[in-house]
């Protein structure tokens, strides 16, 4: 058999053979973009944690069913977008059980946060702190697809090709969830936008 | 929005990455002959920033260990699973099956040698029987058997006689 061109799906395939080693490989390699993902669907660390690790809990109990037929990454995203959605789903079967969800009259606070450990002076550091806010709440607005095809779009291992297979539509489809998407969040972020604060034009 | 395929093409791969510097060029170039696109742009590139400045959300340093860990404890528990219908074949499923089997056995054994038993009986006993004839009287005063069957029957009883001497 020849080796798979994706080096990830070349550790698959030793993961299959039991290799634990390459297993961990893999779990390093993409802990911090599943992270990301989940976090960005479901708002909530702890919940984006416990489906980071199901996710890899997944891809190793499917070790012995892996095929190559696509990019790993496109496998392991397909994973991630599942559980997402089966999460979103229970939570709005159990809205009322959620503690956490985030209330109305508690919009202006921020759910998390997190220090941005890019040099800043501490005035600029509470403007993106403010910024990063906004823009995490403009994304939390959008319907699950567009708001998962944007994350996934700033994942630079995927092309639109591979965005769509994790979607589960046609290239033009994802472009146009994507644009969609953005739309929205230029509309509601348009003052932020306008100001340059975000570093403005590229 | 403009619809030119130069402008689409290079704002669809800013969306998922910074540009080149030849595309940053080009889509300079395109921009001081397409003017009315200079706010959609700014827009865009203002939009590709603030999501590019997103932070990547915290790992925790364990992560890949607690992974490693439950991962060994599916893979335990999906051979435990496995091995399971296997040994409980081996050890136990089969024991109670088998000792009725075994049982079923051995009653069928017993009540078959029982009849054989009680045939065999049947025949020393229907073969003693056949000895004890020898000693019965022989044959030879059967020979006038016939002549004397066809002799006139014995005449009917005198019933009157009967019924005096009653």
């Amino acid at each position: 058999m020849s080796a798979p061109a994706d080096p990830d799906a070349a550790l698959m395939l030793r993961v299959k053979q039991g290799d634990t080693a390459a297993f961990a490989e893999l779990v390093d390699k993409y802990k911090q973009p599943v992270m990301n993902v989940a976090y960005r669907m479901l708002r909530d660390t702890t919940e984006a944690e416990d489906l980071a690790q199901a996710v890899f809990v997944q891809v190793f109990k499917a070790a012995d069913r892996y095929r190559v037929s696509s990019k790993f990454s496109t496998w392991l995203f397909t994973i991630v977008r599942n559980l997402c959605l089966n999460e979103i789903r229970r939570r709005s079967r159990h809205a009322a059980d959620s503690m956490d969800a985030p209330h109305p009259e508690q919009e202006d606070q921020p759910l998390h946060q997190y220090e941005d450990k890019r040099t800043a002076s501490p005035p600029e550091r509470l403007l993106h702190g403010e910024l990063k806010d906004k823009i995490e709440e403009a994304l939390a607005e959008l319907p699950e697809n567009q708001r998962l095809a944007i994350v996934l779009c700033r994942q630079e291992e995927l092309s639109y090709e591979e965005i769509a297979g994790v979607l589960g539509c046609s290239v033009s489809a994802t472009k146009s969830l994507i644009h969609r998407g953005r739309e929205t969040l230029k509309q509601k972020l348009k003052p932020y936008l306008q100001s340059g604060a975000w570093g403005g034009p590229q | 929005m403009s619809n030119d395929p130069i402008y689409n093409h290079l704002r669809e791969l800013s969306w998922r990455r910074k540009l080149t510097g030849a595309e940053e060029t080009e889509l300079r170039a395109w921009l001081v002959a397409h003017s009315e696109a200079q706010a959609d742009w700014d827009a865009e590139a203002g939009l590709n920033a603030a999501l590019g400045r997103l932070p990547d959300v915290p790992v925790p340093s364990n992560f890949t260990a607690r992974v490693l860990q439950a991962a060994e404890r599916e893979g335990a528990a999906r051979l435990l699973r496995r091995g399971g219908k296997w040994r409980g074949w081996l050890r136990l499923r089969w024991l109670p099956k088998a000792a009725l089997g075994a049982m079923l056995v051995g009653a069928g054994l017993l009540s078959y040698r029982q009849v054989q038993a009680a045939h065999h009986k049947r025949l020393v006993e229907s073969v003693a029987a056949v000895s004890a004839v020898s000693s019965l009287p022989s044959p030879d005063i059967l020979k006038d058997f016939d002549a004397v069957r066809v002799l006139n029957p014995t005449p009917a009883p005198d019933e009157q006689l009967l019924a005096v001497l009653q």
